[in-house]
């Protein structure tokens, strides 16, 4: 062959490759970036209603940008009987089509949780641009679409900021943890059920929109992470709070960090101790075709707060603080498992463990697992150890005469 | 026409690459439990043994390959009969291939793209490859040798890094789990990807130094077995036998899970160069097998005229084979159960029992 021929082939190949290349480009300023998704149930057409918070390029560009006038966030929805349905219909209002690789959060509406979720996170599975570590939460008491609407001080991305808030108590209080759209699949498959947390707004929603919201020192409207949410079968049926759902977060193993008040003689919950290392290890046996749920329990704590007396110098005194701190945790964890048990949803992987470690004993088991687990007893051990009181041993302050 | 030669270090890459293939990206061994990583382990030892009797029969006839010395083995008749027989299972196997990483092209990020398009520009790569000689092949696979592992290895260290894996996916075996281990190991998983090594045959005869073909081989897929066995189990640990089971490519599924401290995320380009670099070699060598018996069943003297032909075959019946993913799955499980082992397994395996009687019976003349 000869140059020439030699050449022309490069070209055309060289041109094919550059065409397909280009086949499915879709520019930067086509797209319409979605950091959070809201899904709602519209009960008289059983229809989706899907909230989109879509960023809004010209206001986020800068750290200034944002004082240019526009919100950084403009939210569209749109309504049909699936949620890709949906997604395509927002076409009619959006001026951009949906780019959704960098979606942060899925909000759920407190009435689509409640009527059930089971069918709603196929698409994070299927489509290869939604993902499956999105962060969900449940929208307590209001609207998926009410949540995205209020803006956040400080992050520019409500979607965003939402999601750090939920890594941010998760990390220091203990009573929520990170739940992604993987988590709810597995929860949905696997044998027990799940726990998703909770998102309400506090004040006024309507003035929350707006951006004149964000330009005073306290917010007309914010949005606070407001417990954690109990799933059975799927349906959303009761909210834990407090010390619930801390002792739930306790028996998955999922404390970081949390504090735990210990009464001192003269005041009551006035010593604070922060749990700093806490792990959580679970055994189930059957015993007498009931499950036993053996717990144990180890954490660390630091003393970082004494408003009433505790002489810390002492040994003795800290033994007690010890085990006044082993009381308290089991005390969370036998409120979460008495409440699990109430519903008879097994929200602690009691079930998955059990079918891991003795599938024979769990094919047994021929009942209803919540009904089984509702029966099932506890052994819990936990041990508790106080590793350090701070810069000071004895509070300034005297004792109690 | 100077012989070309394939030296150790290369046929070792080319078999790595080979086994690796899609193997790493699809699921394999149908449907395996828990202990998935366990069956491909369980499935070594056969692979080994299998590639064992290639070997054998390769130094019995070094020049000749498995057409060939199947005419020499079985008589001039049935040998070119059943080396026919090869050509089709070759070329479907090999378009399956193309198929699969066509596939994920699409369904992760190519979804407008027609899958002729996406397929043809793989297939061009194939026919270039293949009309410089396999030589050029075996030195390309030896570069990519270490491509294909380094990037292995920054997969798996970002997904270990970012906490995913949980041992508790892949812990405890219980006594039915081994059984069940074995099942799929036996022999969805000894035939894909251990038997496939047949292809091998027809390269075998450009090994130059025939004294480390077995040590080269043994060592090639043992180190395959355990990469696979391995990238498997983090795979399982990361999404649990439920999603396992139910993802079309699980390894891809497993990296857009990548979330390291909101910056280190959406690796799915790592994932789809591995199954596009692991398709190349394997269909090429596919193609390869092909052309090679075709050329030495018809007496073509110039068998690189022949390779546009074969891959033109591959990149066709690539689509026309099925509508969609599900059929072509459905499809492929057929194949690896009934036809596949037959040529993977039993002719090989008969063609080493028939020579070892006629020759200890002298009843070659």
């Amino acid at each position: 062959m000869s140059i020439k021929g030699v050449m022309r082939l490069v070209s055309v190949g060289v041109i094919v490759l550059m065409l397909s290349g280009c086949w499915n480009s879709r520019e930067l300023n086509d797209l319409a970036i979605v950091s959070g998704i809201g899904i709602d149930l519209v009960p008289e057409t059983n229809e989706f209603k899907v909230t989109f918070q879509l960023v809004n390029p010209s206001s986020t560009a800068t750290g200034f940008g944002a004082s240019a006038g526009e919100p950084s966030i403009v939210i569209v929805s749109a309504s049909d009987r699936t949620i890709f349905g949906a997604l395509r219909q927002a076409s009619k209002r959006a001026t951009r089509q949906l780019f959704f690789a960098h979606t942060q959060l899925v909000v759920l509406g407190e009435s689509l949780a409640r009527s059930g979720i089971n069918d709603v996170f196929d698409i994070f599975e299927r489509s290869h641009e939604l993902r499956l570590n999105s962060a969900v939460l449940v929208a307590r008491n209001n609207d998926a679409a009410s949540v995205l609407k209020i803006l956040t001080a400080i992050e520019s991305l409500p979607s965003l900021g939402l999601v750090k808030k939920t890594q941010n108590t998760s990390r220091v209080w203990g009573e929520n943890r990170t739940i992604d759209v993987f988590d709810i699949i597995n929860g949905i498959t696997g044998e027990g059920d799940l726990t998703i947390n909770g998102v309400s707004i506090q004040g006024n929603a309507s003035e929350g929109m707006k951006k004149s919201n964000l330009e005073q020192t306290v917010s007309h409207a914010g949005t606070v992470m407001d417990g954690l949410g109990a799933f059975s079968e799927g349906k959303l049926i009761y909210w834990m709070k407090d010390s619930e759902a801390r002792g739930t977060e306790w028996l998955l193993n999922r404390i970081e960090e949390t504090i735990i008040n210990i009464d001192s003689v003269d005041k009551k919950e006035s010593i604070a101790v922060n749990i700093v290392y806490s792990r959580t290890k679970v055994k189930i046996d059957i015993q007498d075709g009931l499950p036993v749920f053996h717990v144990s329990i180890s954490e660390e704590g630091i003393v970082n707060e004494t408003d009433g007396f505790v002489d810390l110098s002492k040994r003795e005194e800290i033994v007690k603080l010890e085990q006044e701190l082993q009381e308290q945790t089991g005390k969370d964890v036998r409120q979460a498992l008495q409440m699990a048990q109430q519903m008879e949803s097994d929200i602690f992987n009691f079930g998955n463990e059990l079918k891991r470690s003795d599938p024979q004993g769990w094919a047994s088991l021929d009942k209803k697992w919540g009904h089984i687990f509702a029966q099932g007893k506890l052994d819990l051990h936990v041990e508790a150890y106080i590793r350090s009181t701070g810069m000071s041993l004895k509070p300034y302050h005297p004792a109690p005469e | 026409m100077r012989k070309e030669a394939i030296g150790p270090s290369q046929l070792f890459a080319m078999i790595v690459l080979f086994e690796l293939g899609t193997a790493l990206v699809v699921p394999v061994g149908l449907e395996s439990g828990h202990a998935v990583w366990l069956s491909i382990l369980m499935a070594l030892p056969g692979g080994i043994l299998l590639y064992l009797v290639f070997t054998h029969l390769y130094l019995q006839f070094p020049d000749l390959i498995i057409s060939g010395y199947a005419r020499k083995i079985l008589g001039p008749w049935i040998g070119w009969t059943v080396g026919l027989l090869f050509l089709p299972v070759l070329l479907y196997n090999g378009s399956r291939n193309l198929r699969e990483a066509g596939d994920l092209l699409i369904s992760a990020s190519y979804d407008k793209t027609p899958i002729l398009i996406i397929d043809s520009i793989m297939i061009i790569a194939v026919m270039y490859i293949l009309s410089l000689g396999i030589e050029v092949f075996a030195r390309t696979a030896e570069i990519f040798f270490w491509i294909i592992i380094v990037m292995g290895l920054i997969c798996i260290f970002i997904v270990i890094a970012a906490g995913l894996v949980e041992l508790k996916n892949l812990f405890p075996i219980h006594g039915n789990d081994l059984w069940e281990a074995l099942g799929s190991a036996y022999p969805n998983i000894w035939i894909f990807p251990f038997g496939e090594v047949v292809c091998f045959t027809t390269i075998l005869p450009h090994f130059s130094k025939s004294r480390k073909i077995k040590k080269t081989g043994i060592v090639a897929i043992t180190l395959s077995a355990c990469l696979l066995s391995f990238t498997h189990a983090i795979e399982m640990g990361v999404l649990g036998e439920n999603l396992y089971s139910r993802t079309t490519f699980p390894m891809f599924t497993t990296i857009t899970l990548v979330n390291v401290a909101n910056f280190i995320q959406r690796l799915d380009a790592l994932v789809m160069l591995t199954l596009i670099i692991g398709v190349f070699f394997k269909m090429t060598v596919y193609c390869y097998a092909a052309v090679a018996i075709t050329a030495d069943l018809f007496k073509v003297r110039d068998s690189k005229k022949l390779v546009i032909p074969a891959a033109v075959v591959m990149l066709f019946s690539s689509f026309v084979s099925a509508e969609n993913y599900p059929v072509h799955m459905s499809e492929g499980k057929v194949f690896l159960e009934n036809i596949l082992p037959i040529f993977c397994a039993v002719i090989p395996v008969l063609l080493f029992l028939i020579h070892r009687v006629r020759k200890k019976f002298g009843l070659y003349r």
